[in-house]
């Protein structure tokens, strides 16, 4: 068997299993892999931008709070469009949508910044649309807005946003296995390695650039949307939130960054240590979390995927050694 | 003769008041191997860098197939038949060397599946079929140069700008990387190479031009320039009596 028809197939009992958990799974369990499922698809995003090309944003909490906001004030605007779940699809596309073209226009100036000025250049967006949407009166972002649930009549809500974040971040992580295997991910790989060598093999590296963050920032600003439907109530403060901005990024880099299942990996890992088994030492949760951040990081600097694969290639080097030595 | 594929008048460039290049002409034509040679800091990978797009020109006017490049940005000019390998290897560490070069077949014109085969035909003609499947951080030096030229032949050049292929290499990959060069001639395309080393460049090229600060001090067969008192004076100095007045 391919290790590529091994990955689908372990993806599709890990999608049937997911979709089976609810059923026996108790409040607190749903809650926490509804959490995941939110946290790991922001990850995924991410990471296409941040992975992919090496544009690390630390303000992609910007399209979390873009997205929320957008849903809120389109449904008091013109909604409501339906009742129940499918009142959320206008909304939830719509918010996409806005923080696609936001992004494309931002890029202009922003994408041209390298490295570590185009992170604090996401860090300033993020902040200045909090500020805007908390001051100005018409966003309403200091008294807050209210969505209208979506959850059906009889169905337990922690259930619905299950599967809800659970389809979204298989949407994410399907869009970044296409990305990655296409010309589209080849170009994003050549620009994150070397953006001068990767223009002069011909590859048009503003447009990739653009492309990829577009991308990045509906996604988020879909993921944004629906957990502000989650939320029910929002003020800037729920959704601007810099810990989600660092989230994405911790979450990358802990299982393995611009790779397709690191985002995904180290979101688990992340959530399973601050949520189930932190849970109890609240007082001391951050420190600790804190000591096992740098821990990952210094121990494996390319997080779990890159020693995974260190360790594989290490054992292969060996068998080559060996079957080398046996041959001579 | 055959046709110039690449002529520059008057190429000039300064960088506030230094000007690195001054009023440098050339032609080069069509299949043959050109060499570019000056003393460290002639400012041979400056020409480069015009010709490539990376810095605008200050005054002066470079056309490649009898077309102005000067309103076309760097990934154009690749597209347009442009390929340049670096000085210094700048391979993608984390690729595979077949990824590497894949990277430079995929943004030509062509299909995926044509540039399958143009993956494969790089990787012949520089001889590192070998090692396609290793990533390219653990290359040795020779190896790398020999990847950064398959990578910029893959993109289907017409011209290959080549910037001291040969530096840092030990005599046998120096050998191997000129034998490279003449495989990516046979191939038809146009070989412009800037080179330290000496035998290398009179063994391979056509017609050399020497720069030194900036200026065209020479053109000339190898036979030509290895006599000229311009170019010995530029890399070895003047003669001691005439320096004394």
């Amino acid at each position: 068997m391919s290790s590529r028809t091994t990955a689908i197939a372990i993806t599709v009992l890990l999608v049937l299993v997911a979709a089976l958990l609810p059923l026996w799974m108790g409040p607190f369990f749903t809650r926490v892999i509804q959490l995941f499922f939110f946290s790991a698809a922001l990850a995924v995003a991410w990471n296409i931008l941040g992975g992919f090309s090496g544009y690390w944003s630390f303000g992609h909490a910007a399209f979390i709070g873009m997205g929320a906001f957008s849903a809120a004030h389109l449904v008091a605007q013109l909604g409501p469009f339906g009742s129940g779940p499918w009142s959320m699809v206008v909304p939830v596309l719509a918010a996409g949508l806005i923080c696609g073209v936001f992004a494309a226009i931002i890029a202009y100036p922003i994408l041209r910044l390298r490295g570590i000025y185009f992170a604090i250049a996401m860090l300033g967006v993020s902040q200045v649309v909090g500020e805007l949407v908390n001051n100005v009166r018409w966003f309403q972002g200091g008294t807050g807005v209210f969505l209208q649930s979506p959850v059906p009549a009889g169905m337990r809500p922690e259930v619905f946003y299950y599967y809800i974040f659970g389809a979204l971040l298989l949407l994410g992580f399907l869009i970044s296995v296409a990305v990655r295997n296409a010309r589209f991910g080849y170009a994003l790989f050549a620009i994150r390695e070397d953006e001068d060598t990767a223009m002069m093999l011909g590859v048009a590296t503003e447009r990739y650039k653009i492309m990829a963050f577009v991308l990045s920032a509906t996604l988020v600003g879909m993921l944004g949307a629906v957990y502000g439907y989650s939320v029910g109530y929002l003020t800037t403060y729920t959704v601007f939130r810099l810990d989600f901005s660092l989230n994405m990024i911790v979450f990358c880099l802990i299982g393995g960054i611009g790779t397709l299942y690191g985002p995904i990996i180290g979101t688990a890992i992340m959530l399973f240590i601050t949520q189930v088994l932190l849970s109890r030492f609240l007082d001391m949760h951050l420190l600790i979390t804190g000591a096992i951040v740098v821990t990952i990081i210094l121990l494996m600097p390319g997080g779990v995927i890159g020693a995974f694969n260190s360790l594989r290639r290490k054992s292969s080097d060996q068998a080559n050694t060996t079957r080398a030595e046996a041959a001579r | 003769m055959s046709q110039i594929i690449l002529s520059g008048r008057g190429v000039s460039k300064s960088f506030r008041g230094l000007k690195a290049i001054q009023d440098v002409d050339f032609d080069i034509p069509e299949g043959s191997i050109f060499g570019l040679i000056g003393p460290n800091g002639a400012g041979k990978s400056t020409l480069f860098n015009l010709i490539t797009g990376y810095y605008p020109l200050t005054a002066g006017e470079i056309r490649f197939k009898d077309q102005d490049l000067s309103p076309l940005p760097t990934y154009r000019r690749n597209q347009a038949g442009i390929a340049r390998a670096f000085q210094i290897s700048k391979p993608f560490p984390a690729l595979t060397v077949r990824e590497n070069i894949r990277v430079g077949a995929m943004f030509g014109d062509a299909s995926r599946a044509a540039s399958e085969d143009t993956v494969e035909q790089a990787l012949a003609t520089v001889g590192l079929q070998d090692l396609a499947d290793r990533t390219a951080e653990g290359l040795t030096v020779g190896a790398l140069r020999k990847l950064e030229v398959a990578r910029a032949f893959a993109t289907r050049p017409t011209l290959l700008l080549a910037d001291e292929p040969c530096a840092g290499l030990n005599p046998v990959e120096t050998r191997e990387m000129v034998e490279c060069l003449r495989k990516v001639r046979e191939h038809g395309v146009t070989v412009w190479l800037v080179e330290h080393d000496m035998k290398a460049v009179t063994s391979i090229c056509d017609r050399i031009i020497v720069i030194d600060a900036g200026k065209k001090i020479a053109e000339g067969s190898p036979q030509e320039i290895v006599a000229d008192p311009k170019v010995i004076a530029a890399y070895l100095g003047e003669p001691l009596e005439e320096a004394g007045h």
